[in-house]
């Protein structure tokens, strides 16, 4: 078996008293499109925060493509290829959209060089997102949803080999996140990068991805293929009952 | 190519600039003095505050310790080496002193970084009169005042090519991504740490220097005089009034407010630090993106005229 691209190992976040991530165990490989879901409060983000190295877990242990990063800074875990959005969108407001995006390709970004890469500027990556109209605009002066869209052309910058994508379709109307998905499949299939994904919207995500892992309250509680994991009695049993459509 | 054209107009202004001692009288070049030194000490202030969005008020700090290596240096090593030796002792300390504290941001920074100011001066009162016998220093063979205007000159240009340098370059990039959120920035590469830290020591290197360099004009210096808070106040101001993420924003300021003082001064010799603040706080209260505000409003005024017409 290959070696999988990010290797999480029983990482637990612990905030003094409280568990907001409990042995979570998770191998993703290169060209692999993973979905997180779970109920509010499961963990989904404070886990990205731990696979991004923006916190250092309590417990456990992570690696990218081999190498252990547990417990290095933020930007060694963006130099080894992880990069990630902000479910606020985080853009640097006083900057133009091509800025944002040129930011990642300047640093993290310039370690790597894509197999095929079309998106290898910031004006081909603003164009695949739509933004090419902003490409001068002061970033801060967008619409949220379009900072979003720029959250993903940032972490694009960064010529990614994980790709951690946290809430990007939170307040699209349904065709823009049909269009969002459409995206994040091209990206993957043209730049062969892991994707995870986490989305509060359950029937989205579970439309447009192979594999998806449910957390509850911080711990894994399933993980596979998308119709089985809505069916496993244990995932309809966190969401109270809530409907988990296939 | 903007690189290029900037660095041009630096050397083109330098160049200039050099030959005034030859136009000016002695009261003048030394006002021309004051406005260069300002400018040099204003745009070293602004490469790496005015980015990053970091208070430092250690300015006095690293013009002081400069100042002081060209005194105890003096006789065994020459004028020009001492400037050297001045900048890269500050940017020494500046790099030892900010690994530690670049983590504290806003005023935790300013205050430690005011508190260096005052760490460093009684340190070194201290021991000169413990092992020098001494409270200052008579620095007997001072050089030529136009020898010193042409150093003083050299390093603000300097300073000036190098904030051009570090804005259009990757450091530029990376202090503006943390000034505007710095963990957003090492989530996309930046080492922040590293980054602070370069940039605070190079900011440093031209105060030290510039702090070496204006040493010879007191031919006696002691630690109120070298490490007077007044020059970091006034590096700050100047920095902030013109417009701190603009390079040619300190510029003007630095001659504007030294030409005002002086002005002031003559003017008015009791008045002239009333006037001075009162003029400060209606600069602020009116004017607070600096005096390029000026002329970015402008130009937007014209941008949107035009539009008007156009329609």
């Amino acid at each position: 078996m290959r070696e999988a691209l990010l290797s999480a190992r029983r990482v637990s976040v612990r905030f003094g008293g409280l568990v907001a991530v409990d042995g979570v165990d998770l191998d993703v490989h290169a060209g692999e499109l993973v979905g997180i879901i779970g109920p509010n409060g499961a963990g989904k983000t404070t886990f990205f925060h731990a696979l991004s190295g923006v916190l250092v877990p309590t417990a456990g242990r992570l690696a990218v493509d081999g190498v252990d990063l547990t417990g290095r800074a933020a930007h060694e875990f963006a130099n080894h290829g992880v990069a990630r959005t902000f479910q606020t969108p985080r853009v640097f407001r006083g900057m133009s959209a091509e800025d944002n995006v040129r930011f990642g390709l300047e640093f993290a970004g310039r370690r790597r060089q894509h197999a095929r890469d079309t998106f290898d500027n910031p004006a081909a990556i603003l164009g695949l997102l739509g933004l090419a109209d902003a490409a001068g605009a002061p970033a801060g002066g967008l619409t949220p949803a379009r900072q979003r869209l720029l959250e993903i052309g940032m972490a694009l910058g960064a010529r990614p080999r994980v790709l951690l994508l946290d809430e990007v379709a939170a307040g699209l109307t349904l065709a823009e996140v049909e269009a969002t998905a459409q995206l994040i499949r091209r990206v993957r299939d043209e730049l062969g990068v892991a994707v995870i994904w986490i989305e509060h919207a359950v029937r989205v995500l579970l439309n447009h991805v192979e594999r998806v892992a449910v957390l509850h309250q911080g711990a894994k509680i399933a993980d596979g293929d998308p119709r089985k994991v809505a069916k496993d009695p244990a995932v309809v049993e966190a969401y109270l009952g809530e409907e988990v459509p296939a | 190519m903007k690189l290029r054209n900037a660095m041009l107009a630096v050397l083109a202004a330098s160049v200039a600039l050099a030959a005034l001692p030859w136009l000016l009288s002695d009261f003048l070049l030394a006002l021309a003095l004051s406005c260069i030194m300002y400018a040099g000490l204003a745009v070293s202030w602004a490469m790496f505050c005015g980015a990053s969005n970091y208070l430092s008020l250690a300015t006095a700090a690293f013009f002081g310790l400069g100042a002081y290596v060209t005194a105890w240096g003096a006789g065994a090593l020459p004028y020009g080496l001492s400037v050297l030796a001045g900048g890269i002792v500050a940017a020494a300390f500046a790099a030892m002193v900010g690994a530690a504290v670049l983590h504290l941001r806003g005023a935790y920074f300013a205050v430690i970084t005011f508190g260096l100011g005052e760490l460093v001066r009684h340190a070194i009162t201290y021991y000169e009169k413990a092992y020098e016998g001494t409270v200052g220093r008579i620095i007997a063979e001072a050089p030529e005042s136009t020898t010193v205007y042409w150093t003083v000159l050299l390093v603000s240009a300097a300073a000036v090519a190098t904030a051009f340098a570090v804005r259009e370059g990757r450091l530029g990039l990376a202090l503006r991504g943390i000034g505007s959120d710095e963990e957003r920035a090492q989530t996309l590469g930046v080492n922040a740490r590293r980054s602070k830290v370069l940039a605070f020591a190079l900011s440093a290197f031209f105060a030290g220097a510039l702090g070496a360099a204006m040493a010879v004009r007191w031919t006696y210096i002691d630690p109120p005089t070298v490490f007077n808070p007044f020059i970091g106040f006034q590096t700050v101001l100047i920095a902030m009034v013109g417009g701190a993420h603009t390079i040619i924003g300190p510029i003007v300021s630095a001659v504007v407010f030294s030409l005002l003082t002086e002005f002031l001064r003559l003017q008015f010799p009791y008045l002239f630090l009333t006037l001075l603040g009162l003029l400060l706080i209606l600069l602020v209260l009116y004017l607070p993106g600096g005096l390029v505000s000026l002329i970015e409003r402008w130009r937007i005024g014209e941008r949107w005229r035009w539009r008007r017409g156009d329609a």
